[in-house]
């Protein structure tokens, strides 16, 4: 099948062809009016008395509708082909919009922010919203589609090339919705099993003081580490945040030293999210930001 | 020069001051006071904007201010600033142009004036009382509802835009009525000026559109102030119905904020083309077409939200077929210029320039009107670049052409030509500098409604364009300010009639008596001044 | 006076002199046009919120089943449909003993509307409980405030009309006499939604 996307921008070149050239045609016509018309390069003399053509009235009527009728019926063949086209998906993950974060769940396996798929692969979406609405938006892998509190709606994406495309929440679900990005990493169906292997799996590291400050603070109320006691869902699940390239919806990239600043004072970097600052000593701190990025 | 009185001739006084006045023109004057006042606010708030978005990861303002900011601007545009001019130009010009003393009911139209501004105070007084409104002009829920906006800005945006209905759906009751009811001798409503024509369309889209919103903000105060559940999804209500109700309002609103305007033009283009309007009897059938059609293409702001394929297309369908009795109007307004002896004038240039701009705005709209291409670029900058193209290309630019053209009228004055080609030039230039590049933002990516965007999308350059096109216009709003104070001032005299026009209003002196007409006016025709000006060429009856 | 002044009666073609709306009596009279204008607008309004409780009708069904008294109500709509004719006639003849009975009719329904809500609220329903409340005290509360407003209108009419009846205009009567009719008419629809819905 050809990707929505694809589908979506050749209707539009289409459609854009089609309003140029009225453009060009209706614009033309009114500079020709002006410049010819104007009194100043017009000898004296008296203006035209013509004021009704019943036959131009039903003519300029007519001829659009005709062209709008053609553009609705490409349309309906574009929607009916992004819709799915009854082509069965190769996947299905579900999402959740949160304030202001991507929840991605493949059955048991969930994630955050970052979603992987396989290339070549009719991938649906089942869309949903833990609190607002949000909207899923990644240009290059197809149209978007809102997120409602208590409803699901479907979306289809499809990758021909491995890469990364970037998208974000494009209904305005407040302070923060400019800082809630997605990643799609597109790659091989091998590279796409192993990675979904890998996050099925519970902590890579155990066992630290990393992991000993995480759960003895309030990040437990909030966070999922499988494999340790943590299992909070308000937040992001973190079973695997050390393999994701960036750190509060693609605030900041992710390595050590941001984790570090991350933790020590979200607000300064998102201001309005709703992780709230840990009171850490610098030890503490660095200790926790090595666990986390170390869970791959 | 100065010895001429700017506002009413009226013996000393007789006067009631602005406070208290029920005179039709007075009140339209304060409306356009109110109009230009807001306008200039909501600028200033768009600039913010602007400069908060010159640049990729930008700290200028944060991000709560920035939502309050796009919020009230949105707000503020539409609701204070173009509702008020559009109804100030009709509260000043119908009875005029139906060759009436006044309007059907003075002292209800100063409670309309009244109630409008009040309603856009209390929109600003949430500034001083905890927090403005930061959910976007259309405010969805469950983003608008108590648990995720706990302050008081929504509240205020309820009580607001409430009150500021409730004076412009009597506003539009009291027009409806002067049109019907007030029509001078022979002014049949076949023969009304167009501008009247589209305002008794817009009248009656603000009387089916203003209470569903009304309605929806009824529905909205119960869930946020007596615990109800309508928009709230965890006690069983629907996100959606808002949405619904909304646009059942938001769309119309298009409409009433863009005829007035295109009545406008009507009068203007025909006056200084020097011919009769081009098909009198399809541009006034289209603007009922359109409002027919209004109504049923709420849903196309909603494609996204997941109704079903079907209902998509149908409302697709509906939206597609308002281009058709749009691209009349424009077609006949071509249609008048050709043939015609074209004065360019200030306003003349301000009508061309709504077409011109008009038109790219209409395209776009078509474009999201198919569901695909909506679903690409729906709620992206594209959005944003359409809608300014409609209502700032489009009715501003119509607004401007009204302004020059009828502030003789209303003051005595003319404005400054040279000035006023200057205005055009700058706003031309700047408006197709900031929106133009918008819809490439949109396009590949650029969401609205966000204080700032990641340095790796991209989008940093065509942004600082953007922000560049915003400071020009800003350069052409200050030059209007300094026309209209210095021709307010010592600006030529206008007498009764300067563009050698066709309707009443150009009959009676400038400014009009408080009783507009000393006798009432008759006519037989709808060019009534131009065929008693030129008996020879008068229009067949 | 402007050098452009008109005469007045200057070439009058008089089939075209006509204007659309002066063929009925609201047509042609200000006060009643505006008023049937309002209640056109008003009638939107309503539509909404009716709308809105049709929407959510089925979620609040059980409770309106065992909470709604419909026989009770039935009898107070009764003195609010009757009040329509009361109306009517002290529209006829400008009488202010018919302006009193509607007065007193509107007064008995208010006051049976409050029983309801006070009955509803003792057993705990109120707007915030579950949809039902939401939907049921939204639309029959904004309906109970057009009747209020209506029996302010009706009272400022009997306060005019005992000051200086001559002074009156009999329009004015018209006038509050179709807005009553309109708030009549918009219960009509709210008890056969709300109340009679539940039968089904």
């Amino acid at each position: 099948m050809r990707p929505p996307a694809e589908a979506i921008s050749a209707l539009a070149l289409v459609v854009g062809a089609i309003a140029l050239l009225i453009f060009i045609g209706v614009e033309g016509a009114l500079i020709y009016a002006v410049l010819r018309y104007r009194s100043s390069r017009l000898p004296a003399g008296r203006p035209a008395r013509f004021e009704r053509n019943t036959r131009l009235e039903i003519a300029w009527t007519a001829l659009p509708a005709i062209v709008l009728a053609v553009v609705f019926v490409l349309m309906l063949g574009t929607m009916a082909e992004i819709g799915g086209g009854g082509v069965e998906p190769g996947l299905r993950v579900r999402v959740a919009g949160h304030q202001w974060w991507w929840e991605f769940s493949y059955g048991p396996v969930t994630t955050a922010n970052e979603m992987h798929i396989p290339i070549g692969t009719a991938v649906d979406l089942d869309l949903t919203s833990a609190d607002v609405i949000h909207s899923f938006w990644v240009p290059e892998l197809g149209g978007k589609s809102d997120m409602l509190p208590g409803t699901t709606n479907h979306l289809r994406l499809f990758a021909r090339r491995a890469g990364i495309y970037e998208g974000q929440c494009s209904e305005f679900c407040g302070v923060e919705h400019a800082w809630m990005r997605i990643r799609v990493v597109a790659e091989s169906q091998a590279d796409f099993d192993r990675w979904l292997a890998a996050q099925g799996r519970p902590a890579a590291t155990r066992g630290g003081d990393g992991e000993r400050i995480f759960l003895a603070n309030i990040c437990v109320n909030c966070h999922t580490i499988r494999g340790t006691a943590a299992a909070g869902a308000a937040g992001p699940d973190l079973t695997h945040v050390g393999a994701r390239a960036t750190l509060g919806a693609g605030v900041l990239p992710s390595d050590v030293a941001r984790m570090r600043a991350w933790i020590a004072d979200p607000q300064q970097y998102k201001p309005g999210a709703l992780m709230p600052r840990v009171p850490l000593s610098d030890p503490e701190l660095d200790a926790l930001a090595a666990y986390l990025v170390s869970l791959k | 020069m100065t010895a001429i009185p700017l506002w009413v001739r009226r013996p000393a006084g007789e006067r009631v001051g602005w406070l208290r006045t029920v005179d039709h023109k007075e009140i339209g004057v304060l409306y356009i006071g109110m109009g230009v006042a807001f306008f200039a606010v909501g600028g200033l708030e768009a600039l913010l904007l602007r400069a908060q978005l010159a640049t990729p990861e930008s700290r200028l303002v944060d991000p709560l201010t920035y939502d309050q900011a796009f919020t009230v601007h949105g707000v503020t545009m539409i609701l204070l600033a173009i509702v008020p001019l559009l109804v100030g130009f009709a509260n000043y010009l119908v009875p005029l142009m139906i060759g009436a003393p006044d309007v059907a009911y003075p002292r209800l139209n100063a409670l309309s004036f009244w109630l409008s501004l009040v309603g856009g105070i209390i929109l600003y007084f949430s500034f001083l009382a905890g927090g403005a409104p930061d959910t976007g002009w259309f405010s969805y829920a469950p983003l608008a509802e108590r648990s995720f906006a706990p302050g008081p800005g929504v509240d205020y945006y309820i009580l607001g835009l409430a009150v500021n209905g409730a004076g412009t759906i009597i506003g539009a009751i009291n027009l409806t009525v002067t049109i019907l009811l007030m029509r001078c001798p022979g002014m049949a409503i076949s023969r009304v000026p167009l501008f009247v024509w589209m305002t008794l369309v817009t009248t009656i889209l603000i009387l089916g559109a203003y209470p569903a919103l009304t309605a929806a903000l009824v529905m909205l105060f119960v869930d946020r102030q007596l615990g109800g559940h309508f928009f709230d999804p965890a006690g069983g209500g629907q996100a959606v119905l808002w949405q619904h109700l909304f646009w059942f309002f938001g769309h119309p609103e298009v409409y009433i904020m863009v005829l007035p305007a295109m009545g406008m033009i009507s009068e203007i283009i025909p006056v200084f083309s020097g011919k009769p309007i081009f098909g009198y009897r399809f541009v006034a059938g289209s603007s009922v077409a359109i409002a027919f059609l209004s109504f049923g293409v709420w849903a196309h702001h909603m494609f996204a939200v997941g109704l079903g394929e079907m209902e998509n297309a149908i409302f697709s369908a509906t939206s597609m077929l308002i281009a058709v009795p749009t691209g009349v109007k424009i077609f006949n307004w071509i249609a008048t210029m050709v043939g015609g002896r074209i004065r360019l004038t200030t306003p003349m240039l301000f009508a061309i320039g709504f077409i011109a701009m008009f038109v790219i705005g209409g395209l776009s709209g078509v474009s999201l009107a198919v569901v695909p291409i909506d679903l690409a670029v729906t709620d992206s900058y594209y959005v944003v670049a359409h809608l300014h193209y409609v209502l700032f290309g489009g009715t501003m630019l119509g607004v401007f052409a009204g302004g020059y053209y009828w502030f003789p009228k209303m003051t005595g004055r003319l404005l400054d030509e040279g000035l006023g080609k200057l205005h055009f030039w700058a706003t031309f230039a700047g408006f197709n500098l900031t929106f133009l590049p918008q819809h490439w933002l949109g396009a590949v990516g650029m969401p609205r409604r966000v204080f700032t965007y990641a340095a790796s999308t991209g989008w940093g350059p065509l942004n600082l364009v953007s922000t560049i096109g915003a400071a020009i216009l800003a350069v052409a709003m200050v030059i209007f300010a300094v026309n209209l104070v210095r021709s307010l001032r010592s600006g030529e005299v206008a007498g009764d009639d300067p563009w050698d026009a066709f309707t009443l209003e150009w009959a009676t002196s400038s400014p009009p008596p408080p009783e507009n007409f000393p006798v009432t006016p008759a006519v037989s025709g709808r060019r009534p001044l131009w065929d008693r000006k030129h008996p020879e060429l008068r229009d067949p009856s | 006076m402007s050098e452009t002044g008109f005469i007045p009666g200057e070439r009058i073609p008089p089939a075209l002199s006509v204007s659309l709306a002066r063929s009925a009596k609201i047509g042609q009279d200000r006060t009643l046009l505006g008023v049937a204008v309002f209640i056109a607008s008003e009638s939107v309004f309503f539509l909404a919120i009716v709308l809105a409780y049709l929407a959510y009708r089925d979620a609040g069904l059980v409770t309106a089943k065992a909470n709604l008294d419909v026989p009770r109500t039935a009898i107070f709509s009764v003195a609010l449909f009757s009040s329509s004719a009361t109306t009517a006639l002290a529209a006829r003849r400008a009488s202010r003993g018919w302006l009193v009975a509607t007065i007193a009719l509107g007064t008995v329904f208010l006051v049976g509307q409050g029983s309801e809500y006070a009955r509803l609220l003792a057993s705990g329903i109120g707007p915030g409980r579950e949809l039902f409340g939401t939907t049921f005290f939204t639309l029959t509360g904004l309906h109970g405030l057009h009747v209020l407003v209506g029996l302010v209108a009706l009272f400022a009419l009997l306060a005019a009309h005992i000051r200086r009846p001559s002074a009156l205009r009999p329009v004015a009567f018209e006038a509050v006499g179709l807005y009553w009719h309109f708030v009549d008419a918009v219960w009509v629809v709210v008890f056969s939604v709300v109340y009679l819905g539940t039968l089904l």
